[in-house]
């Protein structure tokens, strides 16, 4: 088993509100500092001791930026994860990384989001390098080229529209217990899902994430560490980053799937070195840019295949306290909100510590997966102290 | 006097693919070989990663092929406004069976009833405009 196998846990979680996008009342560099010395009291840890920050895709408030204002003592460690929101459970590989190899003793994970021009979506999520390829073809947004996949997972492959309802159902069911969520008020009935406007067929308005304005950040230390802390730690089991051959920054040219995730031999990787399963799973926190993309995660991590994906894919399997998986329980990327998908981490950490707003009875092992359909990507399964 | 993509170049992603780019503005759809392998290198790159040489020839490819998946966009997104009019357009994904299953993208041209994943396409090549940024284009149509 890897030796990165409940070396490190997250000890602290912190959050601002979630902001309609472009309505931020502070900048965001002091979002980052607001979610980061949250996280900091929530540990019970002096945030001037933090030594080691950790972000990912086109991260703008850096270490330096960051340490005057948080009277940080040294910072021995910084460092981003390339590529989008599919680097997001690899931010805690490296963090874990940091820490077993003595480069950092308390690194925060953060990731801080708030419309400062148009620019924001162009370089701050897709980073300004959509190709000509696509531009030219009538094709800006993810939610277009998403739309791809989806087109192929549901016409070639057959996964049923129903499917892509119910997840939505289950973010919006989640979100409407947690007062944080930006889609609390939202109710999903079958009619308001079918009668939403179309994006970029097949998705329709409530098949997409919400983009907000916000900042989230978890805290890990080592597992020796956290034991002395206030809360109940979430070890990190197994956080693999990566991609296949036959996937990257392949232009619609990914070989041999297409319309999952990208995700199936990292999934295969993070139950090796964790050694769980699918079946083990009591709870998990899956990105949604756009629903479809999640089903393909979860088909990538072994929960169903295409043909079951119908059957698997309701309401009553989603949700918590009783489904079968139940799913993005804070509300998710598209009922909560999105801030890069980092309000999926504090929330997988709700769950092993029990308190989640839509909290599954004692659970133990806890999923978050990365970006879905990402070049690059990456999983997470966290676990409380009876999972090592 | 030089191409008109080449002066409103957008960057970005991993840029080796000018060739494309500048045969179809000669009215000529060409993807990369690899001089070594003969493999299909697409989208284009500087190295082959299956044989390692660095050289390709810029190959004729029959424009035509089959539909591996599209969209059908009902919105008009920020970066591609010129096409605010056309909404709704579809953009396909197209199999190339002359160079072996490599996928290339286009708008969608013509009657649109029978399209489907599978379905027959056959592409023209259209020269610059300001719909497509000033680069030039292939539009499918489904054949019947
Ligand atoms: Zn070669």
């Amino acid at each position: 088993m890897s030796r990165m196998r409940g070396a490190a846990a997250i000890v602290g979680i912190g959050q601002t509100p979630y902001y309609k996008r472009g309505t931020s009342p502070e900048p965001e560099l002091k979002l980052a500092l607001r979610a980061i010395t949250a996280a900091a009291e929530d540990a019970g840890i002096d945030v001037r001791d933090i030594d080691g920050f950790v972000s990912y895709a086109s991260e703008r408030s850096d270490a330096p930026k960051l340490m005057p204002a948080l009277g940080t003592r040294e910072c021995s460690f910084s460092s981003l994860v390339w590529f989008h929101g599919g680097a997001l459970p690899a931010t805690l590989n490296l963090a874990a990384m940091a820490i077993l190899s003595g480069q950092a003793e308390i690194v925060a994970v953060y990731r801080s989001m708030a419309e400062t021009s148009s620019q924001r979506l162009r370089v701050m999520v897709a980073q300004n390098d959509t190709s000509a390829q696509y531009l030219v073809n009538g094709l800006d947004s993810p939610a277009q080229i998403l739309a791809l996949r989806a087109q192929r997972l549901m016409e070639y492959h057959g996964v049923p529209q129903s499917a892509l309802l119910a997840t939505t159902q289950a973010s919006y069911y989640h979100a409407h217990n947690n007062p944080h969520a930006y889609g609390r008020n939202i109710e999903i009935t079958d009619e308001v899902y079918a009668n939403a406007r179309m994006i970029s067929e097949p998705y329709r308005l409530f098949d997409c994430s919400r983009e907000n304005d916000g900042a989230a950040c978890v805290i890990l230390v080592s597992a020796e560490r956290a034991k002395d802390l206030k809360q109940k730690p979430a070890y990190v089991l197994s956080a693999p980053m990566g991609t296949m051959e036959g996937g990257g920054a392949l232009e619609e040219n990914w070989r041999p799937y297409y319309a999952t995730a990208g995700q199936k031999e990292l999934a295969d990787r993070m139950w090796r070195e964790s050694g769980y399963g699918p079946k083990d799973v009591d709870v998990a926190q899956v990105y949604m840019n756009m629903n479809a993309m999640g089903i393909g995660s979860m088909i990538d991590h072994g929960f169903f295949s295409f043909e079951e994906a119908g059957e698997f894919c309701t309401l009553d399997n989603l949700i918590a306290p009783t489904g079968r998986l139940p799913i993005n329980t804070s509300g998710g990327d598209l009922g909560e909100g999105f801030i890069h998908g980092m309000g999926l981490i504090p929330e997988a950490v709700r769950q092993i510590r029990g308190t989640s707003t839509n909290p599954v009875p004692d659970a133990k092992l806890s999923l978050v997966t990365g970006g879905p359909g990402d070049i690059m990507s990456s999983t997470a399964l966290l676990g409380s102290e009876e999972t090592l | 006097m030089g191409y008109s993509f080449e002066q409103h170049k957008i960057i970005g992603a991993i840029e080796a693919d000018d060739g494309f780019w500048r045969a179809l503005e000669d009215g000529k759809l060409q993807l990369p070989r690899c001089t070594g392998c003969k493999g299909w290198t697409w989208p284009a790159h500087h190295r082959c990663g299956q044989c390692g040489s660095w050289d390709f020839a810029w190959t004729d490819v029959e424009p035509q092929g089959t539909v591996f998946t599209y969209t059908r966009s009902r919105y008009a997104f920020d970066r591609v406004l010129e096409r605010k009019d056309d909404v709704p357009y579809v953009t396909l994904v197209v199999e190339l069976p002359g160079a072996d299953g490599a996928r290339v993208m286009g708008v969608l041209t013509g009657d649109e009833s029978g399209l489907a994943i599978g379905a027959q396409v056959r592409g023209h090549i259209r020269p610059p405009s300001a719909k497509t940024k000033h680069y030039p284009a292939i539009e499918w149509e489904l054949v019947r």
